[in-house]
């Protein structure tokens, strides 16, 4: 089911009192499991459209259509937040507490992203692509419909960054699903979204198609649709 | 093997370096035998009451008090600090009455328990648990009032129950708190229960202490307080195995 955003607006009370304007009527469409990039200088809007998607937070005004509360919705942050009591098998297997989720998939996952080497390690002992990719793995465990990423590549070295975005790719392409994943990275944006969605100042922009089939090679020509998002911002 | 070298010189030099300054001092006259006998005469009179079954006695009454002591503060205060930590309102109402408890030191009740309670065992008992449970309550409360809230979203992200984010989530995170609380409470524990013993028991290790100085006995007095250091240090060791388990819980994003 597709997903409609109509007027959405949420603003903050600073401490001293004063309000800031986060989302400033923003409407916007997610297609059903299509790839969707939300790209923005950071402070415009991303993390809290994300959060509201996620659940996290109630909008104010505005409504988002097509997304039933029962929806399983999985969501990730740029740092992996991962419980430091649990080994990485532990944590990836953390659904079982909460709305449920796959032990297969878990597995899969876990086999998949070179895991399973460090299956009974603690998050303490892993390196920050690792660590990521254990909090991927924890997320698509649940196994969402919408699949909600908040910059999770953003503190990775390029090699690791390019790693987890084919990686993340070929998910998408193996088990579509609808995916918003927020960036500010413009290479990044225009190598990943089948949508990529340009936001300034609490809305959208405009949005941009890259048509390209996945798997995307890292070092192809998107210099025109990067220069287009780069006139936009 | 040369780690374990190691460990013991590091561990064991400056006991040995201060046992030998006191066997030095002793020889030489350096002091006056009665203001701090030798270490012979003390590990003699440590051996007699050893051996008379005395020091057995006073230590397993004393003991007793501190265990039973420690478990029942621990047994009120972490179920209290876990309600209190998650209820902000119950915090508010209770935080007067025990901000002022906080700041009495319980030997300052002693008077008052002894009237209420006598010179028994139970007055004992009381000045145990209270010097216990303010580090464990609080270590715990704050621990449960403050959570990590980044990983506490993970309980929401996931859709875990009221019940199960606590279970899974808040009460994992206070852990190494909790663990605190509990050591720094034993180590209170002990200190206000010898206070208490030597205002007004009739065994024990802080009354065995009491008795040698009546009795004009350094080498007993002695004896005591080696005995608590001893049992102190077995204490700490047995608290950091449980350390150990706790370590993991521990730890950044």
């Amino acid at each position: 089911m597709n997903i409609a955003i109509c007027h959405l607006s949420q603003n903050y009370r600073l401490p001293d009192g004063s309000r800031i304007q986060a989302l400033n009527d923003l409407n916007l469409k997610l297609q059903h499991n299509s790839f969707h990039v939300l790209v923005g200088k950071s402070g415009c809007g991303k993390t809290t459209l994300l959060r509201l998607l996620a659940g996290l937070e109630t909008p104010k005004h505005g409504s988002i259509e097509g997304l039933q509360p029962a929806q399983r919705r999985g969501i990730m942050f740029q740092t992996p937040r991962l419980l430091p009591w649990l080994t990485v098998w532990d944590n990836i297997c953390f659904w079982r507490h909460g709305c449920g989720g796959s032990e297969e998939k878990a597995r899969q996952y876990l086999k998949a992203f070179g895991l399973e080497r460090f299956k009974n390690a603690y998050p303490q002992q892993l390196s920050g692509g690792l660590a990521q990719r254990t909090a991927l793995a924890r997320t698509l465990a649940s196994e969402p419909e919408l699949l909600l990423l908040d910059e999770p590549f953003a503190a990775l070295d390029y090699f690791t960054r390019r790693e987890l975005q084919d990686e993340l790719m070929q998910i998408f392409a193996a088990e579509p699903r609808t995916i918003l994943f927020v960036t500010h990275d413009i290479t990044e944006a225009a190598r990943l979204g089948q949508m990529i969605h340009v936001m300034a100042d609490g809305h959208i922009l405009r949005s941009l198609a890259n048509t390209a089939p996945y798997p995307r090679p890292a070092l192809a020509n998107r210099l025109a649709l990067e220069q287009q998002i780069i006139a936009l911002l | 093997m040369l780690r374990i070298v190691k460990t013991i010189a590091l561990h064991g030099t400056l006991p040995l370096a201060l046992l030998l300054f006191w066997q030095i001092g002793s020889t030489h006259f350096w002091w006056n035998a009665y203001i701090l006998p030798p270490p012979a005469d003390v590990a003699h009179t440590l051996i007699q009451l050893a051996a008379s079954g005395q020091l057995t006695r006073h230590v397993a009454v004393s003991v007793l008090r501190v265990a039973l002591g420690f478990f029942i503060a621990a047994g009120l205060a972490l179920p209290l600090g876990i309600l209190l930590g998650l209820s902000r309102p119950a915090g508010a109402f209770c935080r007067i009455a025990l901000e002022f408890f906080r700041n009495v030191p319980p030997l300052a009740l002693l008077p008052m328990l002894i009237l209420w309670f006598g010179i028994g065992e139970t007055s004992k008992l009381v000045i145990v648990i209270l010097a216990t449970f303010f580090p464990i309550f609080l270590n715990t409360l704050a621990a449960i009032a403050r959570p990590n809230c980044a990983l506490l979203e993970l309980g929401r992200v996931f859709g875990l129950s009221r019940l199960a984010a606590f279970w899974h989530l808040r009460l994992p995170m206070a852990i190494p708190s909790i663990y605190t609380g509990l050591r720094i409470g034993l180590g209170y524990s002990w200190r206000s229960l010898i206070g208490a013993e030597m205002i007004a028991a009739a065994a024990g290790l802080g009354w065995l202490i009491l008795d040698g100085e009546e009795m004009a006995r350094p080498d007993v007095v002695l004896s005591g307080i080696f005995t608590i250091g001893a049992l102190g240090l077995a204490a700490d060791a047995l608290l950091r195995l449980l350390g150990r388990r706790c370590r993991r819980f521990t730890g950044g994003e």
